[in-house]
């Protein structure tokens, strides 16, 4: 990994709210096309984590680059993966995927393909005229993934997307988001306190500490094949690496 | 017939049985009372045919009235939509406005309608009152259910479009409307509900012989029970078609909902 350039750069990134330090100078690389997982525990900040990347709160120190500049939603291409049920209810389901392109400014009929092919590739083409309400909970996170993987973005971020989902549709899911991922080859930032989501996803895990939240260990999972097994011997020695490493949180 | 059509017929065999027993319980009380305040549903009937037919005292048909009423009606609930949509966004979306406007605003909210009329004598002529005292009633929910509405608007779908980077224009258009929508209708249809309950007090001030507010007054004076309850029973009548009607648009507009209104 250390042979790739950079795509994204944290560097310092702190957080603090008033007195509370959240974030505490959390410096790391993401590489192009890599899936990186970061594992923390519940409540450590990694809402807040995410949501200093994308900019939707301002950091207190620190810096998020693409290349070299400072991040920018209008400039660079961000999608985000809520942990909180995000589709628009009153748009259908074609219209929730496309709403990034269209703010984007994409042409309609280009529009229409791309939407058209990650309908396919994330198995919701039957549902593309229903509404969110007329849809199961993994169904609408499937959508959302559909939503962040068609603009093609420079950097997708998920903070703990299936967390609200059962263990089927959760393997399910994570299933589809692993092909569409193998695909696209996008860059991808995948939050998560669920150990064994982390070593069955991503291709290298970032180990946060308690509050003030720093980066305690990285452990990397890029020589396990995907699919991966979670019964294999090397699937189980790493999750037991990073539940050693999570352990005294 | 499934179970939820099985449940609607029940609904309705209900609501016919309820009415049964108003109309019962009134025809009992009306023969223990024999008295001509309380007259019995036949009498009713009677008034009804009556000002249907041949109209009231001055030979304005009851049609003429419940028209000339609605007119009064749309004319105040439009001013009321047209002011409080607009002022109840911009309000919700630039809070300081109401902030700094609230000890305007707020004591205004709790006057009644029927405490200005005395000022709408004062101040206005005709067809104005009647449309002022009416939009005085819708205003103030239509007002406040889009204020609070846009307040509420959901933050996550906000950021859905800020992190593909929308602008503020858009956010505003295509996901805070489309958003606060259904809450709009709610509050119009609190806010039409609350101006037809008005129209009694604007037609006792507008001048106008005509109008189903002025009916009553009307037979209150010649204090004839049977025409004043007709009155009462249209304006209770048409307020509950009013509702209905609205809430059917309502659910055909925002289908995307799971739950329109408590009907």
């Amino acid at each position: 990994m250390s042979a790739k350039k950079p795509k994204i750069t944290i560097k310092n990134l702190s957080k603090y709210f008033d007195d509370l330090v959240v974030l505490d100078d959390i410096s790391f690389d993401i590489y192009d096309g890599e899936f990186l997982c970061v594992v923390g525990p519940t409540g450590c900040g990694k809402t807040t984590f995410c949501n200093v990347v994308t900019r939707l709160l301002p950091s207190t120190k620190g810096s998020v680059t693409v290349g070299a500049e400072a991040i920018d939603f209008k400039k660079h291409n961000v999608s985000f993966i809520f942990q909180e049920p995000s589709c628009l209810p009153w748009r259908t389901v074609w219209d929730n995927v496309k709403i990034g392109l269209e703010i984007k400014g994409y042409p309609e009929p280009e529009i229409r393909e791309r939407v058209q092919n990650v309908l396919e590739m994330t198995g919701l083409t039957p549902f593309k005229d229903f509404f969110p309400n007329q849809i199961s909970a993994g169904m609408k996170q499937r959508v959302a993934i559909a939503r962040a993987f068609v603009t093609e973005p420079d950097m997708l971020l998920m903070d703990e997307p299936f967390g609200q989902l059962d263990t089927s549709t959760r393997f399910s899911i994570e299933n589809s988001l692993v092909r569409l991922w193998e695909k696209t080859k996008q860059t991808v930032i995948f939050v998560t306190h669920n150990l064994e989501e982390a070593v069955y996803l991503s291709e290298r895990i970032l180990v946060l500490t308690q509050k003030p939240t720093k980066i305690k260990s990285e452990v990397g999972v890029q020589h396990l094949l995907h699919p991966r097994d979670i019964a294999d011997p090397e699937f189980v020695r790493i999750r037991r690496q990073v539940t050693d490493l999570v352990r005294w949180w | 017939m499934n179970d939820k059509q099985k449940e609607q017929v029940k609904t309705v065999l209900y609501n016919i049985l309820s009415l049964i027993v108003v109309a019962v319980l009134w025809t009992l009380f009306s023969a223990w009372q024999q008295s001509p305040f309380f007259p019995p549903p036949a009498d009713i009937w009677k008034a009804f045919v009556g000002l249907a037919t041949q109209g009231d005292i001055e030979g304005i048909s009851l049609a003429r009235h419940i028209w000339a009423s609605l007119i009064r009606i749309f004319a105040g609930f439009a001013a009321a939509c047209a002011l409080g949509i607009p002022l109840g966004l911009a309000m919700g979306l630039w809070p300081r406005m109401y902030n700094r406007t609230r000890a305007v605003l707020e004591p205004i909210r709790f006057i009644p309608p029927i405490a200005w009329i005395p000022m709408a004598i004062v101040l206005l002529v005709g067809f104005s009152r009647y449309a002022f005292l009416i939009w005085l009633g819708a205003f103030f929910p239509i007002f406040i259910t889009t204020l609070l509405s846009v307040t509420r608007v959901n933050p996550v779908h906000v950021n859905v479009a800020k992190v593909f980077g929308a602008s503020r224009s858009y956010i505003i258009r295509k996901i805070v409307i489309p958003s606060v929508l259904p809450d709009i209708a709610t509050g119009m249809r609190v806010g039409l509900g609350i101006a037809w309950m008005c129209i009694v007090a604007a037609e006792m001030i507008g001048g106008e012989m005509i109008g189903v507010g002025r009916l009553i007054l009307k037979y209150a004076e010649l204090i004839r029970m049977g025409e004043i309850i007709v009155g009462m029973l249209v304006i209770g009548i048409i307020g509950f078609l009013m509702n209905e009607i609205f809430i059917v648009v309502e659910k055909r507009v925002f289908r995307w909902r799971s739950e329109v209104s408590i009907d």
